[in-house]
């Protein structure tokens, strides 16, 4: 009988979890896709950061022509003269991130994703005709938030595709 | 007759997951307001049977809008849960002082939200 309980138990703490997981991804969508302008979509990103994964350190630094140099464009809750710029030759995970891959810190790692005394838990690509434009960097996580989960590498995927406008507003 | 949430944040990202999350969880029926303002009066003229409201909003905060709303009649008993970004003691207690029944950290889990309003409103 407590096994039929416990598994009855489990499938709905599954069941929430999945329609927590839906809600949550299709929030982060709706909200980028339906930005007014530029500065909307760049406090898209902000909330969505927040909000829906769990931290108020954030970064968008933009592509420079020559690909190798990404420069501060937009930051909440950083201090900015610290992350002016990013070289690229010196920042190796860097290169995945171009390449439009999101580079996430592992679970328990100590290694941090940039040559940075802030922790940086995420790098995003923003993508816009398959190109990287842009790139999000999510530094600390709220205390209470030891990693990010399979929801969070989902959300990262949408701000990857969906956050162009917070850096091309004709989109 | 649904019981009634009134959800509160300035974020919209934040009420349509909450509002989706409750609508494919529960039969609560959802209304909102975007501030602690907001909130007052609309938890005035809704009569909600819990208050799910964040903390940090622009014109009233969340621990302002709770104390106010503790001074309003019809507002007395209705439980109210901070949404709150911080867990650490002292925030905590301030939410207590200013009335609130009980708070949830962000980002927000879908399970522990859910079971925690059932906890207040039942079934």
């Amino acid at each position: 009988m407590s096994d039929i309980s416990n598994s009855a138990g489990s499938e709905t703490h599954a069941r929430m979890e999945d329609i927590g997981k839906q809600a949550k991804v299709y929030a982060a969508r709706m909200r980028l896709q339906k930005a007014a302008d530029q500065a909307d979509a760049l406090d898209g990103i902000r909330e969505i950061a927040g909000n829906l994964i769990g931290t108020e350190e954030v970064a968008v630094f933009k592509v420079d022509e020559k690909r190798s140099e990404l420069w501060l464009y937009w930051s909440f809750g950083v201090d900015p003269n610290k992350h002016s710029v990013l070289e690229v030759s010196r920042e190796p995970k860097l290169k995945q991130v171009l390449n439009g891959k999101c580079v996430f810190r592992l679970r328990l790692s100590n290694e941090n994703l940039l040559s940075s005394d802030d922790p940086v838990t995420a790098l995003i690509p923003i993508r816009l005709d398959g190109t990287t434009v842009a790139v999000i960097v999510l530094f600390r996580l709220f205390p209470h938030k030891s990693s990010l989960d399979a929801v969070d590498h989902e959300i990262c995927e949408v701000l990857s595709n969906c956050a162009g406008r917070a850096i091309e507003p004709h989109r | 007759m649904p019981k009634k949430v009134l959800l509160v944040d300035d974020s919209s990202t934040t009420l349509m997951m909450e509002e989706m999350i409750l609508k494919q969880s529960t039969p609560y029926d959802c209304v909102t307001a975007v501030d602690g303002m907001d909130a007052i009066s609309r938890a005035v003229v809704e009569k909600p049977d819990l208050i799910l409201m964040d903390v940090v909003m622009p014109r009233l905060n969340g621990f302002e809008a709770c104390k106010r709303m503790r001074l309003e009649q019809s507002l007395k008993s209705t439980p109210i849960i901070l949404v709150t970004t911080r867990e650490e003691e002292e925030y905590v207690e301030a939410g207590f002082q200013s009335g609130c029944n009980d708070y949830i950290t962000k980002p927000i889990n879908s399970f522990e939200l859910v079971t925690l309003l059932k906890g207040y409103l039942g079934e």
